[in-house]
């Protein structure tokens, strides 16, 4: 009943006509952020960080607006996997299965209406899970102790490349170069100057804000003009919508098994969104068996993966929220935001900051209304977004970009900055060295520090503290196997998922 | 396939565990002298594991991505080029004028017509600069096309 009262507060301050006014405005540019060619959910609420921040909101509508953004990005991305067979993000993959299908039987209009529909359904259910277990989770994690955490910061890295990942040491690698990062500046605890060669703009550290915009926003362009992608695609017509109320009735067992599965694939450390709308799917396929044609247009075959993949990305929230450790690459860059308000994130966020927390559980559930209002009577509108060529758009982004960094210190010295972690994302992206561990490690480096700092002290220079409790040990081994099962299992999974799209007559 | 490319991150990632765990070795120690935990035990940390896993690298490398050769290596780093100069001209010359420069050159390159493209930047540029200003309340640089 406690928490039904503080979502009741949520409620209160997530419908403030301000903030209100400012879930709308995230869904609507989220939307319109996962349909634009190019853009994925990470890459829209990095450009979006810095204007936020200059815009001097406060923080709670700052969250609302950037977890609104988070949101429509979501269901922006499944526009172009329905109409083009072209995921625009990994999790969306599995949409393409049945929604391409459905959509060259001229059923485009009903396969978007239905994966809007499954995607409020999955995002709902996990919502609802995040409301029930975040607090719970948050009140556990009370106990632990620095030890405990420096543990979890490992598997926080350990598990980030996800059991789908490629090479478990170049994710390693990505997380070191984030924390050697995080290390530049004056040590908090003594004062001593790291790595700032004497330049007075490091003292105060490398602002992860500008890696981010820099590693995101500049390396995209850079892709982008390697591929010569700049033409864009030709223009998709959509019928008019003829889905009748039976066959989405007949699909709601089918969005409430996937947002519930998607909902623990968020949860756990290293699934992910991916992996939650693969097992809604495969899962759908295999309990419908022959009473379903997955494969050939079934709706209930976009139904499945779209309600795990917004159940995932809600559940990808309980970590972020309750302990200060994303499971996902967006959700790391929501993490940003909340470090650079100045919000510490972790356990002690549910009491000190009730207010955030609750007001952007509520705005998660305004704002999935919001999207499905402003989904189905729009869709025509954003499905035109899908032609917009890239090469008007991605320079308008770059233009955004400068324009946000350089607000929010007036300083061009921080463009050059932003620049070069551009120019190195580029090469990095190349290399096949994951972003997100590099931000992650900026992010979680002065904590984790603190916190081995902190063990340390406690045990009196014993380093065998940090795996001494029962708790700690069993995370570093859930961190240990994180590192080595994708060497076992990821093979093995990338070739299901692989084989699955291959077996579906996708080609006409 | 070749590796090249990992072992040259490999080696290089080597030579800046090295330098970085040198350099954290060669700070004075903090006032009130040495304890356990310095500033230094989490960079040094850091270092060897760097070092580990970049040996790693170089011992075992994935196969080579594609890399851009000649036009499209030259395309690239054009575009940085760009960027460069546009973060240099934001503030002497004003968003307006830069930006419209940057964004048409951009469009230009990724295969837009020219007058369309310096259109496209004008637009851009003149839209974002009213929304800020006068909008939103920030100053972007006027540069020369400052009145008061």
């Amino acid at each position: 009943m406690e928490t039904l009262q503080f979502l009741m507060d949520g409620f209160a301050v997530a419908l403030t006509p301000t903030n209100l006014m400012f879930a709308l405005f995230g869904a609507f540019i989220g939307t319109l952020i996962g349909a634009l060619p190019g853009l994925g959910p990470a890459n829209g609420v990095a450009i979006l960080i810095p204007l936020a921040f200059t815009l001097g909101l406060p923080p709670e509508t700052a969250m609302i607006l950037l977890t609104s953004v988070y949101a429509g990005a979501m269901y922006g991305g499944r526009i172009s996997s329905i109409l083009l067979n072209i995921p625009g993000d990994e999790p969306a993959m599995m949409t393409c299965l049945d929604g391409y299908p459905m959509a060259q039987k001229g059923k485009a209009a009903e396969a978007l209406a239905m994966s809007a529909i499954a995607s409020f359904a999955g995002s709902l259910i996990g919502t609802i899970g995040l409301i029930l277990l975040a607090p719970a989770l948050a009140k556990f994690a009370l106990t632990f102790g620095p030890a405990e955490y420096f543990a979890l910061f490992m598997l926080a890295f350990a598990t980030l490349g996800g059991i789908t990942g490629k090479n478990p040491m170049k994710t390693v690698i990505a997380a070191v170069i984030g924390l050697m990062i995080s290390t530049v500046g004056i040590d908090i605890a003594t004062g001593t100057q790291r790595y700032t060669f004497g330049i007075l703009k490091l003292y105060e550290g490398i602002d992860f804000i500008l890696a981010i915009v820099g590693l995101f926003a500049i390396s995209e362009l850079l892709f982008f003009i390697e591929e010569r992608a700049g033409a864009g695609r030709k223009m998709i017509k959509v019928g008019k919508l003829m889905l009748r109320p039976k066959e989405i009735i007949a699909a709601v067992p089918t969005m409430f098994r996937g947002g519930v599965l998607g909902f623990i694939a968020g949860v756990l450390p290293g699934a992910g969104a991916s992996l939650g709308s693969f097992i809604s799917y495969t899962l759908e396929k295999q309990y419908l068996g022959k009473k379903g044609h997955f494969g050939e247009g079934d709706p209930r075959g976009v139904a499945a993966p779209e309600a795990g993949n917004n159940g995932a990305s809600s559940g990808a929230l309980v970590p972020m929220l309750t302990l200060g450790v994303p499971g996902s690459g967006t959700t790391a860059v929501l993490l940003a935001m909340l470090i650079s308000l100045n919000v510490t994130p972790g356990p002690l966020m549910f009491t000190q900051n009730a207010d955030i927390v609750w007001g952007v559980i509520a705005a998660l559930l305004i704002g999935n209304v919001i999207l499905l209002l402003l989904n189905i009577p729009m869709v025509g509108f954003f499905v035109k977004l899908l032609s917009v060529p890239p090469m008007y758009l991605l320079p308008m982004v770059t233009m955004v970009a400068f324009v946000g960094i350089y607000s929010i210190s007036h300083s061009t010295f921080d463009l050059y900055f932003m620049i070069a972690f551009g120019v190195a994302g580029y090469i990095l992206r190349k290399l096949e060295i994951p972003m997100v561990p590099i931000i992650l490690g900026m992010l979680l480096g002065p904590e984790m520090e603190k916190n081995l700092g902190h063990a340390l002290v406690i045990s009196d220079g014993d380093w065998s503290i940090l795996w001494a409790s029962p708790l700690a040990l069993g995370l570093w081994i859930v961190a240990g196997l994180g590192l080595i099962l994708p060497y076992i299992v990821g093979p093995l999974l990338r070739k299901r998922m692989r084989a699955a799209i291959k077996e579906e007559p996708t080609s006409d | 396939m070749t590796a090249r490319g990992d072992r040259i991150l490999g080696l290089g990632l080597f030579v800046l565990a090295v330098a970085y765990g040198w350099g954290a070795q060669q700070w004075p120690e903090p006032f009130g002298g040495a304890e356990t935990v310095g500033p230094e035990t989490f960079p040094t940390l850091l270092s060897v594991v760097l070092a580990l896993s970049s040996v790693y690298l170089i011992v075992k490398p994935d196969p080579d991505a594609h890399w851009p050769v000649g036009r499209t290596a030259a395309e690239i780093l054009l575009a940085i080029a760009i960027l460069v100069v546009y973060a240099f001209l934001l503030e002497p010359l004003g968003f307006v004028i830069s930006t419209t420069l940057a964004v048409g050159a951009l469009c230009w390159r990724m295969g837009a017509k020219p007058v369309r493209s310096l259109l496209i930047g004008l637009i851009a540029a003149v839209v974002v600069f009213f929304l800020f200003n006068y909008g939103l309340e920030l100053s972007l640089p006027g540069g020369l096309l400052e009145f008061e």
